[in-house]
């Protein structure tokens, strides 16, 4: 079977519809990063995430309601994994002072509800810690294994102390667990990133993809010429730009789609680099090897040869990618969603820039510069 | 069939070595099933049997017996040491960023702060914060902006301010050093398997534990401040006889259940002797003593250190040992014996005779008499005056280093030490001396860490991600190789024997590096999988096209491969270039997803112009019909 077989699409001559469409893209997603900005990932701006799983289905709305009288200001929560998993977020770092009698208070009720009749007493806290005395080693080491298998972080020192955990995240679980005792819950995941570390991960990412882009630069302009490295690095750029400029605008639009930016997407991004250049340079393949061969006839016919004659293994390659994305789109599940998201967006841009944004600058840097492209 | 024989070899050479690689895998897996079943219907056993039994102790029982059986087949242990392993996201676990905390280490080693410095150093720990810069060199810069020598607060008069930050720097990565031996030695005797510990830039460590559930432990282990403990070693002439009283309680009253789980099936001579030493002294036979030496300490197989452990909790064994008293196994294993680490178990006093906050110093160095490697140890006045009259109480006696509860060293005490300067010797090597440097001064300056990332992943999403990337992967090949044959019919057939092996040698290849498989590295398997069939796309549309001008089968092939080369390589090229990009940027996951991405290219590459290559060479010498849809 074949289609796009022998075309001969005028593809240079068409460029200035593809320039305004490119233009509208990148223009649009200028404005939306400017506008919207980027929802960034707690990878990032450093905060607590946790990832819940229900028995029962929940009311999300319910949930957030809850969370709202808690006392950590805003908590994010989004679906995870269907109707019975729930992704919550905050960005704070550290619990507020006010809060904390708060809190070890609900942990005293748990404990008094779990071991009626039980005396103890608070002997030492840390800004996420409390550590409480029992009568003796051995009712220690029960309290700690029975509220452990309650959903409470707890450890145990040497003598008759358990300490337990009150951090953001202890905190939000026990306030689900006492709002919803009907509905139990299992910790899917729980991150807990400091600001730091998300300062450097910004600035190494934006280095990463950058470099990237020069590696690319270098090395095609060793293998062509210049004017065909830059027409790829500005193809890719522009992929780059408009996939991040949709992230920007649905973001927390589609429901079941985590839009926001994490490592797991900064590499999805570095790949779809990887992608885009692979495409460009096989069409710059063949324009390099049209303008080895017809070094008579002009630029014009061999760059649209060369894009022709590459169409169908553009196209073929473009939907067995393409399949796999969309098998990770629909089976990846949560964890990869976003990851298959930007691929799928990404190869569509990729092949498209390649045919029309990569190929089209080279013609036109040649036209300008009023140069012949020899190999 | 000649011509083709080399490269026919060189497929199968191939081939065989990534089932090769991939075989402890697939047997790990296999050994992982049967066990499982073995420990579940053990746990009917004992059920039925004791039907009020303890959970913990039940926990600890089945444990004992999967341990057993581990043990038990040499190669049982050699596969699972050899398995593609999976990440944190896959099997569940912790993953911890820790941070040398630079502020406190430098509260620590100034001395008299006035208020200025206290002025500056909040100021220097404020811009720490949101700068590249250390806190070292930002203080410095402050400290000497106000027209002020670093030798006020830190370091000797005479000494230079460069001098003294570089002492500081060392300091700084000495903490380090420190906080990963710390931390070390309380995973290894908090007993998580397969743990890494790893150094990151000057300033961090990473810290994986797989399986852990309970976070709070896990953050007081590896955060808690370090109790060092110098203790004294009970003489053998204690020591035997208590030993022999335990062995004598243990095989009066065998628990049937850990009887039965160090028994093997084997039925010869001379393993029934040792089986029959085992019954009648269950302790003697895990806990080996030497008699020729003087002292009392016993030397226990890693394997079987869990087992002596509920031996030694059982409360009819805690009674027969003193209060005063506990036995402690040393942090490092003593030595190696057929392939397995060998500990020492010590009897000591309860009671610590010094703690760890006199150490004022301590040095690692060469004795330039007797090219001894040797530690000296400096300690506070008041722990001098202690330190003199134990050690003149003591002469001839052994005093344990104990850190968190593990023995570093037992050194003899040789002679009433009176102003707190001791010489430890007896190391083996240098680099043993530094250890007791590291864990000597874990006493005098703890090395404060924080945590500065934390992820938790619990076990069933890490399940609900196996299966999701498995089904992926077989999904995506399915419809890649159904689209390849329906476009490229008998062509697409070749391509997809060729995806095939790709997907095999990547994987060999993944167990050959002994990586770490993750949920971003199936997603590169799976991406792999579209984009492999690229080379042979580029080849196919290129013999079409040569089929078109009029050329032969053979001679379009010919041309057909020799004209993609040019575009499969370039584009090849640039895709791993990001590649190492990726992989260079990216911790645990991502670099996974950077590694597969990588093999996938170089195995693509092998598969499209080799495999492919031979087989359609082969069709067209046996003059078949080339056909390419």
């Amino acid at each position: 079977m074949r289609f796009l077989d022998n075309t001969n699409i005028d593809f240079i001559s068409k460029r200035k519809i593809t320039y305004l469409v490119s233009g509208s893209l990148i223009l649009l997603s200028l404005l939306s990063l400017a506008i919207r900005g980027l929802e960034l990932g707690i990878d990032f701006i450093g905060g607590t995430e946790i990832a819940i799983k229900f028995e029962k289905p929940i009311d999300i709305a319910q949930v957030r309601n809850d969370l709202d009288a808690i006392g950590l200001g805003n908590i994010e929560v989004k679906t995870f994994g269907g109707e019975t998993g729930l992704l919550i977020r905050t960005e704070l770092q550290d619990m507020d002072p006010e809060l904390f009698s708060r809190v070890t208070g609900s942990v005293t009720n748990a404990i008094k509800t779990a071991f009626p009749g039980i005396q103890f007493t608070e002997v030492g806290a840390t800004v996420n810690s409390v550590t409480f005395q029992f009568d003796s080693t051995k009712t220690a080491a029960g309290v700690s294994t029975k509220m452990f298998e309650l959903g409470f972080q707890t450890s145990r020192s040497e003598n008759n102390t358990v300490v337990f955990s009150v951090g953001i995240a202890d905190w939000i679980e026990e306030s689900l667990r006492e709002s919803m005792p009907d509905n139990p819950f299992v910790i899917q995941k729980e991150d807990q990133v400091g600001p730091k570390i998300g300062e450097e991960l910004k600035q190494n990412s934006v280095i990463a993809v950058f470099l990237a882009l020069l590696v690319i630069l270098i090395y095609l302009g060793f293998r062509f010429k210049f004017a065909f490295a830059l027409g790829a690095v500005l193809a890719v750029f522009h992929d780059v730009l408009i996939t991040l400029g949709l992230f920007s605008m649905l973001y927390g639009l589609i429901p079941g789609l985590n839009l926001e930016i994490s490592i797991s997407i900064v590499a999805a991004f570095l790949t779809l680099v990887g992608y885009s250049i692979n495409d460009t340079v096989i069409v710059f393949d063949r324009i390099r090897e049209n303008l080895k061969l017809h070094k008579t006839a002009n630029l014009k016919d061999n760059i649209n040869g060369g894009i022709n004659r590459t169409l169908s293994r553009t196209m073929v390659t473009s939907a067995t990618t393409l399949f796999v994305v969309i098998v990770l789109l629909i089976f990846g599940g949560d964890v990869l969603r976003g990851f298959a998201f930007t691929l799928f967006f990404g190869i569509l841009i990729g092949t498209y820039s390649s045919v029309f944004v990569a190929s089209p600058f080279i013609y036109e840097y040649a036209t300008r510069r009023k140069k012949t492209i020899q190999f | 069939m000649r011509e083709f024989r080399f490269r026919l070899i060189l497929i199968l050479a191939f081939v065989a070595l990534s089932l090769y690689l991939l075989f402890p895998t697939y047997a790990d897996l296999q050994n992982t099933k049967s066990i499982e079943e073995e420990v579940s219907l053990y746990r009917q056993t004992i059920l039925t049997a004791n039907p009020e039994i303890d959970d913990a102790e039940l926990v600890s029982i089945l444990t004992l017996k999967e341990d057993s059986i581990r043990v038990s087949d040499p190669t049982i242990r050699e596969n699972r040491e050899k398995r593609v392993k999976l990440g944190l996201d896959l099997q569940g676990g912790m993953y911890l960023v820790m941070e040398v905390n630079t502020a406190k280490l430098l509260e620590k080693l100034v001395k008299n702060p006035d208020s200025e410095f206290d002025a500056l150093f909040k100021e220097a720990e404020a811009e720490s914060k949101l700068s590249d810069e250390n806190l070292v060199s930002i203080l410095a810069n402050k400290i000497q902006g106000q027209g002020k020598r670093l030798s006020r607060y830190f370091g000797s008069l005479r000494d230079d301010d460069s001098d003294i930050i570089a002492r500081l720097e060392e300091q700084e990565s000495d903490a380090i050093t420190r906080a990963i031996e710390i931390i070390s030695n309380r995973v290894n005797q908090y007993g998580v398997s397969e743990p890494n510990i790893q150094k990151q830039g000057s300033r961090r460590i990473i810290v994986e534990l797989p399986g852990i559930a309970k976070e709070e432990e896990a953050k007081r282990l590896l955060q808690g401040s370090a109790l060092l403990e110098f203790r004294m070693v009970k003489e053998s002439d204690f020591t035997i006889p208590i030993m022999n009283r335990i062995d004598e309680i243990l095989a009066g009253n065998v628990d049937s259940a850990v009887a039965d789980s160090s028994s093997t099936d084997s039925t010869d001579v001379a393993n029934m002797t040792a089986e029959q030493f085992a019954l009648e002294h269950p302790f003697f036979s895990v806990a080996i003593i030497n008699p020729q030496s003087p002292f009392a300490d016993a030397f226990v197989r890693e394997t079987d250190r869990d087992k002596l452990t509920i031996f030694l909790n059982r409360p009819e064994v805690q009674k027969v040992i003193p209060d005063n008293v506990e036995f402690l196994f040393s942090a490092k294993p003593a030595n190696v014996q057929e392939g397995e680490n060998i500990y020492r178990l010590f009897l000591v006093n309860r009671q610590a005779e010094l703690t760890g906050g006199v150490i004022t110093d301590a040095q690692a160095n060469i004795d330039p008499q007797t090219t001894e490697p040797i530690v000296n140890m400096q300690m506070d006045s008041e722990g001098a005056r202690e330190w003199a009259r134990i050690t003149g109480a003591n002469v001839q006696k052994r005093c344990a280093i104990i850190l968190d509860g593990g023995v570093y060293s037992a050194p003899t005490i040789q002679q009433k030490i009176p102003n707190g300067s001791s010489r430890i010797s007896g190391m083996e090597d240098l680099n043993e001396a530094k250890l007791m440097e590291i864990v000597l001064k874990a006493g005098a300056l703890p090395a404060p860490v924080d945590i500065i990332e934390e992820r938790t992943v619990g076990p069933s999403l890490g399940q609900d991600s196996i299966s999701q990337g498995f089904n992926s992967t077989f999904i995506g090949f399915l419809l890649v190789a159904i689209f390849m044959i329906f476009y490229y019919k008998k062509a697409g057939v070749v391509a997809d024997v060729a995806l095939f092996f790709t997907i095999v040698f990547i994987m060999g290849i993944l167990a050959g590096f002994q990586a770490t498989l993750t949920m971003p590295g199936i997603a590169g398997i799976i991406l792999t999988i579209g984009m492999a069939v690229d080379a042979n796309v580029i080849i196919y549309e290129r013999i079409r096209e040569e089929l078109t001008t009029g050329k032969t089968a053979k001679a379009a092939i010919e041309s057909g491969f020799a004209h993609s080369y040019s575009a499969i390589f370039d584009s090849n090229i640039t895709t791993f270039f990001t590649g190492i990009i990726l992989y260079q940027f990216g911790s645990g996951p991502i670099q996974g997803f950077a590694l597969t991405l990588m093999i996938g290219i170089v195995c693509t590459l092998f598969s499209a112009l080799v495999i492919t290559r031979v087989i359609f060479d082969m069709m067209a010498a046996r003059g078949s019909k080339i056909n390419i849809g």
